[in-house]
């Protein structure tokens, strides 16, 4: 109940993770690094300030507070910040008076995420529960499986949304602590994978056949990125992946780029592509081929 | 689907409630009508309030203009605005003598209410007629029971001045009710001109006035004649049009099992009923109620209560409204239906948790099945069927007693010493002292509203004695007393309250900033509330962003939150009224959360002079940081039983989460929950701040574009733009 992780976001009443009313947990660092990621700040493993220049009311409480000076005001009165200088350490997050400033991280023992995951207990009924997410949550094993067990110890429905790319040791750790995968599907073709994400998806496809041989509840949660994963082919590649696999459903995450704001604040370049009225019809179509590889779309 | 002939008739619907459009030959203009009244009563002067009333009530249903037009199926009052009514003249006229003659507190009320530290008003509004004898009796039925009454109180030798009074006036009433159908019946004959649907409405109306109901048709034709007769003419006395489905099922299954209608042409009398209450517009919205349990255990809903929602659907409009008993029983295919209107935006909806009723009613003496089958009327109120009348009698400011507080008892803005000397800031040297004083304050408040309600509660049936409402009361005919004075078995006086959340946000600030981290003391205080904290941006910031807010799930500040709550609730339930009943708290706050806002300067927790308080159990607008669930905790942690007269929470949540199944099976879970922990009314607000500003610049793409503002739902388009920004402001504070 020592261990710790880093948790970057505990989202309570989560509706679309996982059947039912759930808390997710929200753990920091990912392997893969996807062209449109959404969470830019569940990249890095590193607790990371935001600083939304926008929200900024120029009140300089970050300044007095900062131990390593990397906040300053101009003399125009303006703030600056100088990521380079700052270590992380959320003082200024809770100072700012315009709510410009939020910390990405917190170290946390398991025992303390417990004790936030359960807040909602009364609200989970019987099939809500608390998911772990990322980034990849199993960059942080040992703390996903401590978690895992002592919610499954309180008969508490547990789900695990994961990109896949882990070793299969990693996952069949937490196999039996897990009711339901949520299983990214992001290109079925190795070399598109790699161009997307920054990795082929052969850990992944066997990891997610070993889930399946293991009878275990499987949703894949598939992200239609306009131009760069939703041709025709793509889908049918998919869909003939799928069918052979014991799959509950599909979900077919829709594009959006709402994430930019949050590179900015960040400070990391954006590479993520625009987003068009188009997508949503995209998706339609989707999931159309799919239906007919006798899939189950969520 | 709406039928072709509605979607053609709808113009005139709308219209129907908005302009004058009787046939002038029928009667005597509305002017001429007035001034015939004031000349009438004036004449009777000296006669009891009951016989001037009974008559000028007669005058108006021989003299009235009228219409049965064929593009309606319901008929057509002249008395069709909604603020000058022919007997309005009767009631402010007793208001004023009541108030000069009678009144012993009326300099108290007159200050509480100009500083804002309450609102009394004299509270006609919320009284329901016992349906089940409306309609299973008709109009000749009541009549001959009143007279039935009115002999076995003769028998008994019990005749006095008062109860002939209390009679007569019933019967010149309702037989005056009697002879304005027979108008409508023959004017419907002679101006049928072969039209169908006018032969239909007069065959409906002969029927009513020979006896009781005996189809769907006559019954909602019934419903709306006793509306139009109770609230528009005899004045305020059809809070609730009833327990639609339950009370109508039986007619709509032996007509359809006769034959006698088609389904289709049951959903086109609704739609044309809906419209009559959608014409008249009343911003607090008209409500009807469904749902609830059988004595067996099994749920009330049923094919009608699905046909009469699907309607309602269709029609896109804020009022009447609906309130939806819900139980263990009631089915998940009906909950999610309404839930799935509720988040398109355009049905003014609340769910009310049975089991949380019936605690709260218990806990007023009522019995089992008093409670089960209790009406829902108004925004949310409940009271036994046929057996209570219920008034909103005060309304308590719970942020004032702490402006009072830092000036000694003394309203700042109008100088008006309506609190208490509690002494000078500097004494206070403890969070517990300056606590005690705020109980002073309120303790104060709540005394003088009670005491205040009980002198003018006294009079409601001198100023508007209440027949229609009354000759369905059996108990008032039994007791020959008005069923708006003491001739309900139950008359309980709501106390009302606003700005709870405000108030328990603001001592958590003075504990944290002033005792615990001396960031400030009470004086400067004091000086920057004056000063509505300009210059003192910073420390508001600091304030606003604090944690120690209601709604939260904290658990010190929830803890202390139900302290306060448990002190208000114990000053005012079941203390006894003046109308030989009780007062019974409520933590719902209808208008007076914009309108006591006001009249309230800046206070410790941020809040800006004259912005708007808290309402109902809810926490101030946006300080909810933690989201539904936690605010669901913070709030239920309070026993609703100790709010017998209410406690409703607002809920506002982003479309995106509640999309697709998955958020329609959350928002179920979460009224379950909330249920389960014994929360009283529920209600959703689903709105996105980006919908809301394109509203803003396009009203014209969002015409059915509804919010909830309180128990009752408005047209976004319909609002003023600083009420829009609110609100926008609110929703851009949701996350998704
Ligand atoms: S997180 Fe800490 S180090 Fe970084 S800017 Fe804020 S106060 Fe300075
Ligand atoms: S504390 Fe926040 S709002 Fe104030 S200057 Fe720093 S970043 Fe800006």
């Amino acid at each position: 109940m020592s261990t710790e992780g880093i948790v970057f976001e505990i989202k309570r009443f989560a509706v679309h993770d996982g059947p039912g009313i759930r808390t997710t947990l929200f753990l920091k660092g990912c392997p893969l690094r996807c062209l449109w990621c959404h969470n830019p700040e569940s990249i890095s493993p590193h607790p990371q300030l935001a600083y939304y220049a926008h929200k900024c009311i120029n009140c300089g409480e970050c300044v007095s507070v900062c131990p390593e000076h990397a906040h300053a005001i101009s003399l125009e009165k303006l703030h600056y910040f100088e990521r380079r200088k700052c270590r992380s350490c959320g003082k200024c997050e809770t100072a700012c008076l315009g709510n410009a400033l939020q910390l990405y991280g917190m170290r946390m023992t398991v025992q303390e995420t417990l004790n936030a995951a359960l807040e909602d207990r009364d609200f989970f009924g019987d099939d809500g529960g608390v998911t772990l997410s990322g980034g990849e949550p199993l960059l942080q094993a040992d703390f996903c499986f401590e978690i895992l067990t002592a919610l499954k110890r309180q008969a508490i429905h547990t789900a695990l949304d994961t990109c896949g790319q882990v070793k299969w040791k990693t996952m069949s750790m937490i196999l039996n602590c897990t009711d339901i995968f949520l299983f990214d599907f992001k290109a079925a073709n190795p070399q598109k994978h790699h161009k997307l994400t920054g990795s082929d998806n052969r850990q992944i496809l066997e990891n997610l056949q070993k889930l399946s041989d293991a009878g275990a509840e499987i949703e894949i949660r598939m992200p239609l990125i306009p131009a760069l994963n939703d041709s025709d082919e793509d889908i049918h590649e998919a869909g003939k992946i799928l069918s052979n696999l014991h799959i509950k459903s599909i979900k077919i995450l829709p594009y959006h780029n709402m994430a930019r704001s949050k590179y900015d604040a960040l400070g990391m370049a954006n590479k993520i592509p625009a987003s068009s009225s188009q997508d949503n019809v995209n998706s339609l179509h989707a999931v159309e081929i799919l239906r007919n590889y006798g899939l189950e779309i969520n | 689907m709406l039928s072709e002939q509605f979607k053609k008739d709808r113009p005139y619907l709308e219209r129907k409630f908005k302009t004058q459009i009787c046939n002038p030959a029928t009667g005597l203009d509305n002017e001429t009508l007035k001034s015939n009244l004031i000349r009438l009563t004036e004449e009777l002067n000296g006669e009891p309030h009951e016989l001037i009333k009974a008559k000028a009530f007669r005058y108006v249903c021989e003299n009235l203009v009228i219409d049965v037009n064929p593009q309606d199926f319901f008929v057509c009052f002249g008395c069709w605005n909604r603020y000058d009514r022919p007997l309005s003249f009767l009631m402010s006229k007793w208001e004023d003598e009541v108030n000069k003659n009678c009144l012993k507190e009326l300099k108290t009320l007159e200050e509480q209410n100009a500083s804002g530290s309450s609102k009394m008003w004299k509270d006609f509004d919320h009284s329901v007629p016992d349906w089940e004898a409306v309609l299973s009796l008709g109009f000749p039925g009541l009549l001959e029971r009143v007279k039935t009454y009115r002999r076995k109180c003769e028998a008994d030798g019990k005749m006095g001045l008062d109860e002939k009074a209390y009679y007569e006036g019933l019967e010149i009433t309702y037989a005056a009710i009697l002879k304005m159908l027979d108008r409508f019946h023959l004017y419907a004959l002679e101006h049928s001109d072969g039209n169908q649907r006018v032969k239909a409405v007069a065959a409906c109306l002969d029927s009513l006035r020979k006896g009781a109901p005996s189809n769907i048709f006559e019954a909602l034709q019934l419903i709306y004649l006793f509306f139009i007769f109770g609230e528009h003419i005899d004045r305020f006395q059809v809070r609730s049009l009833g327990n639609l489905d339950r009370m109508l099922y039986p007619y709509f299954q032996h007509d359809i099992a006769e034959g006698r209608y088609t389904e289709k042409e049951i959903r086109d009398f609704f739609a044309y009923f809906m419209m009559q209450w959608a014409s008249i517009d009343n911003y607090w919205g008209h409500p009807f109620y469904f749902g609830g349990s059988k004595a067996n255990g099994e749920t009330e809903i049923n094919d009608l209560s699905y046909l009469i929602l699907d309607v309602y659907d269709q029609l896109d409009i804020p009022t009447p409204k609906l309130q939806i008993k819900i139980a263990a029983n009631t089915p998940v295919k009906f909950i999610d239906k309404a839930l799935d209107m509720i988040r398109r935006g355009h049905s003014s909806i609340v769910f009310l948790s049975e089991n949380a009723i019936r605690r709260a009613l218990l806990g007023q003496g009522c019995t089992e099945e008093e409670a089960r089958t209790c009406v829902i009327s108004g925004c949310y109120e409940f009271i036994p069927q046929g057996r209570g009348n219920g008034t909103c009698a005060g309304h308590i400011n719970m942020l004032k007693p702490i402006e009072l507080l830092f000036h000694n008892g003394r309203d700042p803005k109008t100088g008006i010493s309506c609190g208490i000397k509690t002494g000078e800031l500097s004494e206070f040297k403890t969070f517990d002292e300056f606590y005690k004083a705020y109980i002073q304050q309120l303790e104060h408040i709540i005394e003088s509203v009670l005491k205040c309600a009980n002198d003018f509660e006294k009079y409601l049936h001198r100023i508007n004695p209440a027949q229609v409402y009354s000759g369905t009361i059996e108990n008032s005919l039994k007791t020959a007393k008005d069923a708006f004075h003491n001739g309900s078995v139950y008359n309980i006086s709501g106390i009302l309250n606003a700005g709870f959340a405000n108030a328990v946000d603001a001592l958590m600030v003075i504990k944290d900033f002033v005792f615990e981290k001396h960031e400030v003391n009470l004086a400067e205080f004091r000086d920057i509330l004056q000063a509505n904290w300009q210059g003192h941006e910073k420390l508001r910031l600091k304030i606003l962003n604090s944690k120690n807010k209601f709604g939260n799930g904290i658990e010190s500040v929830d803890s202390f939150a139900e302290g306060l709550a448990l002190f208000l609730a114990n000053k005012i339930n079941m203390r006894p009224n003046s109308r030989n009943g009780f007062f019974a708290a409520s933590m719902h706050s209808a208008r007076q959360f914009i309108e006591l806002g006001e009249k309230t300067g800046a206070s410790p927790d941020g809040r800006l002079a004259g912005e708007e308080i808290s309402k109902n159990a809810s926490p101030v607008m946006g300080m909810d940081k933690n989201g539904v669930t936690a605010l669901i905790k913070s709030v239920t942690k309070i026993d609703s039983a100790l709010f017998p007269g209410d406690f409703p929470l607002d809920v506002m949540m982003h479309p995106a989460t509640v999309q697709g199944n998955e958020g329609l099976n959350a928002m179920r879970s979460l009224l379950k929950t909330y249920m389960d922990k014994h929360g009283i009314a529920i209600h959703f607000n689903i709105f996105d701040a980006n919908v809301l500003l394109d509203a803003q610049k396009h009203p014209e793409k969002y015409e059915g574009l509804q919010v909830r503002v309180c128990g009752w739902n408005v047209r976004f388009n319909d609002i003023a733009k600083r009420e829009q920004d609110e609100y926008i402001k609110r929703a851009l504070s949701i996350k998704e």
